[in-house]
């Protein structure tokens, strides 16, 4: 059966996406992560243009982010100060990135900037995951024990201005990192259509210091929230929000997501960590291999966006 | 079925057009009950020969023998397409009959007709990528101001053989001479060379969109002394907007008359209220977006709470 999608202008079948919705949800059940970085590649390697892949991947995030959001909150698990202002920080580079996004489709150079993007980061954590997870595989298996988080020691992030007490994460910090590291969070949003977990929680554990059971419900919180803003912003700027296929992708998302959990609950963390950076380490590469292999057509149509 | 009733409305079409009074009035009523397909027997020439085109040469090389020059008469066998979520292309049937027809019978090839419909012209930019640092990159481009969203040839022979190239050019028949010029500007920028590498892949990036397409070999059949018809297949990404259908009658590789008929491609149903949605009002669009999200995923995460107990 095929469905005509209304902002992609394009038929596509219901069967294939479903299941593509469904794929991802499970990756994410099965790992802990959103899945927005699988999601907006996948949809762009179907033929989805990208500024719609992306624009719909912020919605998508909003569906499969809510619930878990709820339940963090309800565990005590979200600093709301800091969650709040992580957010005002994502709002600001949302807004940014929506624009940029606006101007870089103009220009023709929207496609190439998200390919860079999803380079850059995937190569980078999909990298760092790598080692940190072969690190600690060898260390379970010689039986040391990993080292805990360090605490009470100070770094340049503690002698910023603008200093608030964040009583949840029984931190006493400036204000500014977490602004910033939402803004960043934010900007990479609007862009590359992911929720940007994957930036978030390493830089407010080593970063902030956040105790770490509160930094997924934290950065959930702020997920939620952001992607909800960006969903707004890319509609009313960009129009790129397509309804139809959010809901595909959101459907096949839930029901995956359930198995994927389950699936989850037999592997050990390390190996998860393994096995998530290989995913992330091939989507990077084949994205990659797009940008440097001699394409087989050189020339691209477009509609003309904005004035001649 | 819907050929069947088809082919009841192009003979009543016919046998109106032919001027014969009686066999009008008899095959009205029958044309009525046998399609839901309605063929309005067209008599104004309004519509016949839009501006763009010169009146057709009226003095052909070899003059008909009674001394009455044929013209053709074409029409649509649906006035309007509707793109519906469930869209997944649409077949038209382009048919007419040529009066006069001087033909003995069909496979005389006596007449050539070409069927040629095009969409809506659009501005279109054509970009190039070239290796900058090992990555390929869109370095250079070029807009397109007036370029038909589709363009579909339907014709009783390849449309090379059937008119010189000077005639082909002046009634934008074949890819080739379909019109479409560069913004002002990018003339001064590229040099002639350039831009007729643009243009190319322009036209052949079309075609691999299934948007510009020539029909098979029999585009255009004969059956009988005066009537043709033309099945033209438009795939489920044409884009929307009004496409109008020009019909040309050729007789040695001259176009003798034509006509033009009309085709509304419009959204409808859902998908019209959905995609008004987003253009004229955003903003709602986005918030019912954001809340569709957030139900959708309070609900999903609640069914499967209660699925677990």
């Amino acid at each position: 059966m095929n469905i005509y999608l209304p902002i992609a202008e394009m038929s596509v079948n219901v069967a294939v996406f479903l299941s593509m919705g469904c794929a991802v949800g499970f990756l994410s059940g099965l790992f802990g992560v959103g899945g927005g970085f699988l999601l907006t590649p996948l949809l762009i390697f179907m033929g989805v243009p990208s500024a719609v892949a992306v624009g719909t991947g912020s919605m998508q995030i909003v569906a499969s982010s809510v619930s878990g959001a709820i339940a963090q909150y309800r565990r005590n698990n979200v600093d709301v100060k800091m969650g709040v202002v992580l957010v005002a920080g994502g709002v600001v580079g949302s807004a940014i990135g929506v624009g940029l996004v606006r101007i870089l489709r103009e220009i023709g150079q929207f496609d190439l900037f998200v390919s860079l993007s999803y380079v850059t980061f995937l190569g980078a954590v999909g990298g760092l995951m790598l080692i940190e997870s072969i690190g600690s595989i060898r260390k379970a298996r010689s039986g040391t024990a990993s080292s805990a988080r360090k605490t009470g020691q100070h770094s340049w992030v503690h002698g910023l201005p603008f200093k608030m007490r964040f009583h949840r994460s029984k931190l006493y910090i400036s204000a500014v990192p977490p602004a910033l590291i939402g803004a960043f969070v934010g900007f990479m949003a609007a862009l590359m259509g992911v929720g940007g977990g994957f930036v978030m929680v390493p830089a407010m554990i080593y970063l902030l210091r956040v105790p770490t059971s509160v930094v997924i419900g934290t950065s959930l919180f702020q997920i939620v929230f952001v992607m909800a803003v960006t969903t707004l912003l890319q509609a009313i700027q960009n129009k790129t929000v397509d309804v139809v296929l959010a809901v595909l992708l959101i459907i096949g998302g839930v029901v995956g997501a359930q198995f994927g959990v389950v699936a989850g609950a037999r592997l050990k963390g390390e190996q998860l960590r393994f096995l998530l950076a290989g995913l992330v380490l091939l989507v990077c590469l084949r994205i990659g291999w797009d940008l440097v292999a001699r394409p087989s057509e050189i020339y691209s149509i477009g509609p003309v966006l904005g004035g001649l | 079925m819907r050929a069947m009733s088809a082919r009841w409305c192009w003979v009543c079409a016919a046998a109106g057009l032919s001027g014969l009074l009686m066999a009008g009035l008899v095959s009205g009523p029958a044309c009525a009950q046998g399609a839901q397909i309605e063929i309005p027997i067209k008599k104004s020439s309004a519509l016949r020969m839009g501006p763009r085109q010169p009146p057709v040469a009226r003095t052909p090389a070899a003059p008909p023998a009674e001394g009455t020059q044929e013209t053709i008469e074409a029409d649509v066998s649906t006035r309007s397409v509707e793109v519906t979520t469930d869209f997944t292309g649409h077949e038209i049937l382009v048919f007419g009959a040529i009066d006069n027809s001087q033909q003995p019978a069909d496979e005389n090839a006596y007449y050539d007709v070409v069927v040629v419909v095009e969409g809506t012209p659009l501005p279109v930019v054509v970009r190039r990528k070239s290796d900058v640092a090992g990555v390929w990159v869109n370095t250079s481009s070029v807009v397109f101001a007036s370029v038909p969203s589709y363009y579909a040839i339907a014709s009783t022979r390849p449309v090379e053989e059937v008119a010189g190239p000077k005639v082909l050019e002046r009634h934008a028949i074949g890819f080739a001479h379909i019109k479409m010029t560069p913004a002002p500007g990018y003339q001064l920028r590229y040099n002639d060379y350039e831009l007729a590498a643009f243009k190319a892949a322009l036209i052949r990036l079309k075609q691999q969109e299934q948007l510009y397409v020539v029909q098979a070999k029999d585009g255009v059949t004969f059956t009988g002394r005066s009537l043709f018809r033309s099945t033209i297949s438009l795939p489920a990404n044409v884009p929307v907007g009004p496409l109008v259908a020009r019909t040309f009658l050729f007789r040695d590789g001259e176009v003798v008359s034509a006509d033009i008929s009309r085709v509304t491609l419009e959204r409808t149903g859902v998908e019209r209220v959905l995609h008004n949605f987003a253009f004229r009002y955003p903003f709602t669009y986005g918030m019912f977006a954001v809340i569709l999200a957030v139900l959708s995923g309070l609900l999903a995460s609640a069914y499967f709470r209660r699925e677990a107990r």
